[in-house]
């Protein structure tokens, strides 16, 4: 599902975020990215984002090589990637209902579909009754949670998490690692960039460390 | 068509399923649309509700952009009226010969003829000298002066009213070279200075009405551009998370655009009501004026088919500089600077 061939970002002629990484991560797979920071993982998710080209070599999501596409291609595949974000960018002006519901109208879902899917989401993160509040009035990890549920609402194949539990105390961040070992048990590919290296080592999952931008070890029966 | 042979032979179930296939694709497509156009109702509330919350600041956009539009569009609209003025004229000039001295009531007769079967001419009125002095002791109020002419110092006569083809400042200039040339003609007079004057004026009026209409044109893009790039910062985070989830430049835009639709809408609105306004503060006077000149001159107002126009102008205008303002500063928001080094 997502795969780096021989990937290297450089930003100036000095700086080099990531040299020739190659992995691979198959449908339903869930794996732990890791390194400290400014070894790359940011870097890593952009990539796949598409926020950010690659210097050399190839990425690959959905068997599509995201190099050559064009710029406003880029929206349509960023609807098959979910994203959660240490500090989830949640907006609060609007609900948690009108937050989750972003990614479907900007989709163009109708909106009789957009009420069911966002409830059907807020359900699985156990939010269902906070659907009307504003983001702000929730704890730390409800906001996350609403993050995650932003994230799926739509159901992408793809779901990125960075630094996802980041500010959370160990409990509800196993919670969260819960939720998104049952997404990849329904065939999400999940990649989580991680430093938490006690919760990554309690989960036993396969684990791609980064040091200065070079891959060192992708652990756990990976492609290479 | 061709495919409904082969169809029959399939088994049942096979056929309803590529029915069904068939049939929510188009339903999609239908439902695609729906919601593209619910989608843009839903902006448009969206960005009405966004102005209607900040009145005040909504309220000064709109006047700065009435102000800008109602000038150029007022000058216009005197132009317009002045033109009524000058066409109103033309069509009732009149040249006047003066024959020469000698010239007897008979010579005069055939001149008249003349000219009467001339198709540029419309009508040839004839005053013998008699008559002519007769009109001046009576409208002159010189009477008594008059009677101590041995003789009638007055020439006959000639009106002549120009074919409705020759009601222009040209045919009846042409006209009036005519005349002139022809034998017994002393002297040719028509009033056409004043009114190419007055031409001449409303042409130079009217260049400077347009070069003032896009200038303020330009104004108001720039206020409206100006007004868009404010809230474009306002609703920054908005952007990232949009762009972050795959919305395309296009959603991105949209609100913004109808936002300036909107200025656009409101500041047309100010305009019709400045202009409507200086239109009734200004009738009375320029009814006093005009009947002072015995003319029929008003100042015409905006028809519901300008008004229209102006508005329609107005809103494309507002879409326009919200436009640039989009074009200029939604790129510099990239999702890439959400997440950290």
């Amino acid at each position: 599902m997502i795969e780096f061939r021989q990937v290297t970002k450089r930003y100036d002629s000095d700086h080099t975020a990531l040299r020739q990484v190659n992995f691979g991560l198959e449908r339903g797979e869930l794996a732990f990215l890791t390194g400290h920071s400014g070894a790359g993982k940011s870097t890593l998710l952009k990539l796949i984002m598409v926020m950010e080209r690659p210097s050399a070599g190839e990425v690959v999501v959905g068997g599509q090589v995201l190099n050559r596409l064009p710029r406003r291609q880029v929206p349509y595949i960023r609807r098959h990637i979910g994203v959660v974000f240490q500090n989830h960018q949640l907006l609060f002006d609007r609900s948690v209902f009108d937050n989750v519901a972003m990614p479907l109208e900007v989709m163009g879902v109708p909106a009789r579909d957009i009420g069911r899917r966002v409830r059907a989401a807020l359900d699985k993160v156990g939010l269902l009754s906070k659907e009307k509040m504003n983001p702000l009035q929730l704890s730390g990890g409800e906001q996350q949670r609403v993050g995650i549920a932003r994230a799926v609402v739509n159901k992408p194949p793809v779901l990125l998490a960075d630094e996802p539990t980041g500010n959370l105390d160990p409990q509800l961040s196993a919670d969260i690692m819960g939720l998104f070992a049952e997404f990849s048990q329904v065939g999400v590919t999940v990649l989580i960039a991680s430093h938490d290296i006690a919760l990554i080592n309690n989960l036993g999952r396969r684990t791609l460390m980064l040091d200065q931008g070079r891959l060192v070890s992708s652990g756990g029966g990976g492609h290479d | 068509m061709t495919e409904s042979p082969n169809r029959r032979k399939e088994p049942p179930r096979a056929r309803d399923a590529r029915s069904r296939g068939a049939r929510t694709t188009r339903s999609a497509l239908r439902q695609q649309a729906s919601s593209y156009f619910s989608h843009h109702r839903k902006v448009a509330r969206d960005s009405a509700h966004r102005l209607w919350q900040a009145p005040f600041a909504t309220l000064m956009t709109w006047t700065v952009m009435g102000v800008a539009l109602a000038l150029p569009v007022a000058l216009m609209l005197l132009l317009a009226s002045l033109q009524g003025v000058s066409s109103g004229w033309e069509s009732s000039a009149r040249i006047t010969a003066y024959l020469a001295e000698g010239v007897t009531l008979e010579q005069a007769e055939i001149l008249q003829q003349n000219l009467d079967s001339d198709s540029r001419v419309a009508e040839v009125e004839l005053i013998d000298r008699d008559t002519a002095l007769d009109e001046f002791r009576s409208s002159s109020g010189l009477q008594d002066e008059l009677d101590y002419l041995d003789d009638n110092p007055l020439p006959h006569t000639l009106l002549v009213t120009p074919g409705q083809s020759s009601r222009t400042a040209n045919g009846v200039q042409t006209l009036v070279a005519l005349i002139e040339r022809m034998d017994g003609v002393d002297q040719v007079q028509v009033d056409l200075g004043w009114l190419q004057r007055l031409n001449a004026m409303t042409q130079l009026l009217s260049r400077a009405a347009w070069a003032l209409a896009i200038l303020l044109s330009a104004a108001v893009v720039l206020v409206i551009g100006n007004t868009v790039r404010l809230s474009i910062e306002n609703r920054r985070e908005e952007i990232l998370v949009a762009k972050l989830v795959g919305g395309t430049d296009a959603f991105v835009r949209r609100p913004f655009l109808y936002t300036g639709a909107w200025f656009g809408l409101g500041g047309g609105l100010v305009a019709w009501v400045l202009l409507q306004a200086s239109l009734w503060w200004l009738s009375g006077p320029v009814e006093r004026l005009a009947g002072l000149y015995r003319s029929d001159f008003t100042l015409s107002g905006l028809s519901p088919g300008a008004t229209l126009a102006l508005i329609i102008a107005a809103m494309l205008l507002g879409w326009l500089g919200a436009w640039v303002a989009v074009k200029r500063h939604l790129d510099d928001i990239d999702p890439g600077e959400i997440a950290g080094g």
